[in-house]
């Protein structure tokens, strides 16, 4: 009985033992996943930001939020190459959360811009109102401006010089 | 006192101004000014944030601090790519003439996101480790880029012309080509010649 349980305790922490390798390799996997889908986020990110720049957004405050994504990316690739997997798959998952956040922005910062850009024809009817009606003003100051100064010219006695 | 028909001319100017002030927003909407020429920059700097001061005898153990920069003038917002490489005199540096980088293994990289006119500034702290000297040759095992250690192995022959042993940490930038979604060489690199010296 005694020499059965010394083998079941023998087989159990071989088992456990083989196990430990295995649970590290997969860890390793899932940071250099996770290290890949942040570079991924964060491409799609800029992509986005370049879409709303394009449409005419203002897309500064979104290129400083990824330049943080871009910080915690670099670290990641660090830790990755350290070995230090959890820290890696941790920095990772915080550019992901950036990237994505500022996709969303993006996104909704290039519907304004689109929309904002298809009032177009508001700007032109405005320059052209204000176009006519300037003038419009300018001919009936000098219309008045003619009476004036032909009222002033009648007044005017002539004078012999000389 | 002006006749009419001078007043008038007066008059005429007034609105042309007039007029044209009316109508420069709606042309911004469709005349586009021709920009300048388009380039990025890429630059180190010394510790003291000048153009002086360059590490360049340096030895195991000890740190070492250059900054770096980006300027966009691509007229654009861009993804740069800040790559860090190390070499020796016989290794390969980036070729200007066909625009291909350096194939030496990349040691840290910064991802740098700038808008157009936006310039980028940030440290590059180093240090060596595993430094050996051989007969005519050194080798360093370890190289310590802002916290973090990178494995080498790098050796570099005595020069017995300038009298050193010299390496070589050089920058490249590479760019975001968002149609292509891949990252492009993008022509531009700077670099910083090290001495390696026992450090007695």
């Amino acid at each position: 009985m005694r020499f059965w349980v010394n083998v079941f305790a023998f087989v159990l922490v071989a088992c456990l033992a083989s196990a430990v390798p295995l649970a590290f390799a997969a860890s390793g996997e899932e940071a250099e996943d996770a290290v890949a889908d942040a570079e991924g986020r964060l491409r799609g990110a800029f992509a986005a930001c370049l879409d709303a720049e394009a449409a005419g957004a203002n897309v500064s405050g979104l290129m400083t939020r990824l330049s943080l994504a871009g910080v915690e990316l670099s670290g990641a690739r660090v830790s990755l190459a350290a070995g230090n997997f959890s820290d890696a798959i941790g920095r990772a998952e915080a550019c992901r959360g950036l990237a994505d956040g500022v996709s969303g922005d993006a996104n909704a910062l290039r519907t304004d811009a689109v929309a904002q850009a298809a009032g177009w024809w508001v700007t032109v009817l405005l320059s052209a109102a204000g176009s006519v009606v300037f003038v419009c003003v300018l001919f009936l100051v000098w219309r008045r401006f003619k009476r004036v100064y032909g009222d002033r010219l009648l007044k005017c006695r002539p004078e012999v010089v000389g | 006192m002006w006749s009419l028909a001078e007043y008038r001319y007066v008059f005429v100017a007034v609105g042309l101004v007039g007029v044209l002030g009316f109508t420069v927003p709606s042309a911004m909407l469709f005349v586009h000014l021709p920009s300048g020429e388009r380039f990025s920059e890429l630059y180190v700097l010394g510790p003291g944030r000048m153009a002086e001061g360059y590490p360049f005898n340096v030895s195991a153990g000890k740190d070492y601090l250059v900054y770096l920069g980006v300027g966009n003038h691509l007229g654009r917002a861009a993804y740069y790519e800040v790559v860090v490489k190390l070499r020796n005199s016989t290794e390969p540096l980036p070729n200007a003439t066909s625009a291909t980088p350096s194939p030496l293994p990349a040691l840290y990289s910064y991802d740098v996101f700038l808008t157009d006119g936006q310039t980028w500034e940030d440290a590059l702290s180093f240090g060596f480790d595993d430094v050996l000297f051989g007969v005519n040759v050194s080798s360093v095992g370890r190289l310590r880029v802002n916290s973090a250690w990178v494995n080498v192995n790098e050796s570099a022959a005595w020069d017995s012309v300038n009298g050193g042993y010299f390496y070589e940490v050089f920058v490249e930038l590479w760019l975001y080509d968002a149609a292509g979604k891949s990252f492009g060489f993008h022509n531009r690199f700077v670099n910083l010649w090290l001495n390696m010296t026992t450090g007695f």
